[in-house]
């Protein structure tokens, strides 16, 4: 009798976190919609602004101007910084360690004193390793606006110009379907004109419409108001707020679509456990009554005799 | 309405969305050195955004109004590209709820213990709501005549 009970309660428990785990999922369902959204959205505004820098970039080139600071490559690397965009929750699968080692290992491999940027809580744990922590910004759940990474957009941006940094970069993970998620790192100051950004969200489509970027058709002859080096003063800044804010979409993107395989692989490995659990229930039950039988079959006999 | 009278590709985008891409005849534009109209044919140009209020003919006859509030504009060969802050059409506007946006914001100026990051950010809101509401008001007169 004992071990049916036993095992009743066990089922209860079981299939109790199944519910949790299949409720989670459903919300992550709905919030990986939202913010997959609102990654599409963003592209455009990312895409145009970044064409134009690019467009302002060769002209000032062409008049042998002086380059914009956020765009020429300082000659001496001495110290950098890293952002790393983490989850404020667990319970994501592999997300945070696979975004943690990507930056670790980019770490390795560039050897230069570097300041973590943290956003999200879950990075925190670079802390106890001995990195060092310039910073921690808190991350809500579901990023409305800009007005969330502007402040670190802000504090890069001043880091740099200032010359405490050399050099920033980003960790983040990329989006690139429901099932698949990529930790990528990626320079973000100085911005790198040569090297157009695949990760913004460019389609091959898109690259086709874009024909008046191409060198030989640059044939335009720009009026500026007020002038080139006061248009890129305020974009290029601009482009790396954007920048950011794109990152943290996509790992807010990827986030909630890892929470949500995660939280579908325990659903389905509940299922199994009741399954196997009620298995046990039906053969103990079944030895209980076997057991009483034999009993009673045991006293009536007994007393025929 | 078929014309032969040339056009320009407008698109104006936001970080959050695209707001607007249409053709239309002319642009009426508030950039930093003061309010400027592009017609088709114009010379490639780029400016900086100031708050405000942006007019559009369109070919049907009809203008559209958007309030902005800050940004950039980009004029290629009968194209314009505005890269706003933030974006909105006058239909999607509610003057009562801006008025009362645009008092709270400057009550909030009058407060004293705010630093300069702050007074900056409550200024930027009064202009966008100055932006909305004249934008609203320009919607409602437009109405009013037709």
């Amino acid at each position: 009798m004992a071990k049916t009970k036993e095992i009743s309660r066990r089922i209860k428990s079981v299939s109790n976190t199944k519910k949790i785990t299949k409720a989670m999922e459903m919300v992550s369902a709905s919030k990986m919609r939202k913010a997959v959204e609102a990654v599409l959205k963003t592209r455009t505004y990312a895409n145009l602004s970044w064409e134009m820098v690019l467009r302002l970039a060769k002209i000032v080139e062409g008049n042998n101007e002086v380059g914009h600071p956020l765009l020429t490559r300082k000659k001496e690397m001495k110290k950098a910084a890293l952002i790393l965009i983490s989850s404020n929750r667990g319970l994501c699968g592999g997300f945070n360690t696979a975004v943690i080692n990507r930056a670790k290992e980019s770490l390795k491999k560039h050897n230069l004193e570097t300041d973590i940027i943290l956003v999200g809580k879950k990075g925190s744990v670079m802390a106890q390793q001995k990195y060092n922590i310039a910073a921690e910004f808190p991350k809500s759940d579901l990023v409305l606006s800009e007005s969330e990474t502007n402040p670190i957009a802000r504090m890069v941006i001043t880091d740099y110009l200032s010359g405490k940094y050399d050099k920033v970069t980003l960790v983040y993970t990329d989006f690139i379907n429901g099932a698949k998620q990529i930790p990528r790192v990626k320079q973000l100051l100085p911005i790198n004109i040569k090297f157009q950004d695949q990760h913004l969200g460019i389609t091959e489509k898109e690259e086709k419409e874009k024909k008046h970027l191409l060198p030989g058709e640059f044939i335009y002859e720009y009026t500026f108001e007020p002038s080139p080096i006061e248009v890129l003063d305020l974009v290029v800044p601009r482009l790396i707020e954007i920048q950011l804010y794109q990152a943290l979409l996509e790992s807010n993107a990827s986030e909630h679509s890892a929470r949500m395989a995660a939280m579908h692989q325990a659903t389905e490995s509940a299922s199994d456990m009741v399954n196997e659990l009620t298995l046990f229930y039906n053969k103990a039950r079944q030895s209980n009554i076997t057991a009483e039988i034999a009993e009673i079959s045991a006293g009536a006999n007994a007393q025929q005799n | 309405m078929p014309t032969d009278k040339k056009t320009i590709e407008f698109e104006i985008v936001t970080p959050e969305r695209v707001v607007l891409k249409e053709e239309v005849l002319q642009a009426t534009i508030p950039t930093q050195s003061g309010e400027i109209t592009i017609l088709p044919d114009h010379i490639p140009l780029v400016s900086i955004l100031n708050p405000g209020v942006i007019e559009l003919k369109k070919p049907s006859g009809e203008n559209e109004i958007i309030s902005v509030s800050g940004g950039f504009v980009e004029i290629l060969k009968n194209k314009i590209i505005i890269l706003a802050d933030t974006a909105e059409l006058a239909i999607e506007l509610d003057e009562q709820r801006i008025e009362e946006a645009r008092k709270r914001a400057e009550e909030m100026k009058k407060s004293k213990d705010i630093d300069d990051v702050q007074f900056a950010e409550i200024s930027g809101q009064i202009e966008k709501q100055l932006a909305r509401s004249k934008a609203a008001k320009r919607w409602r007169n437009l109405k009013n005549i037709k």
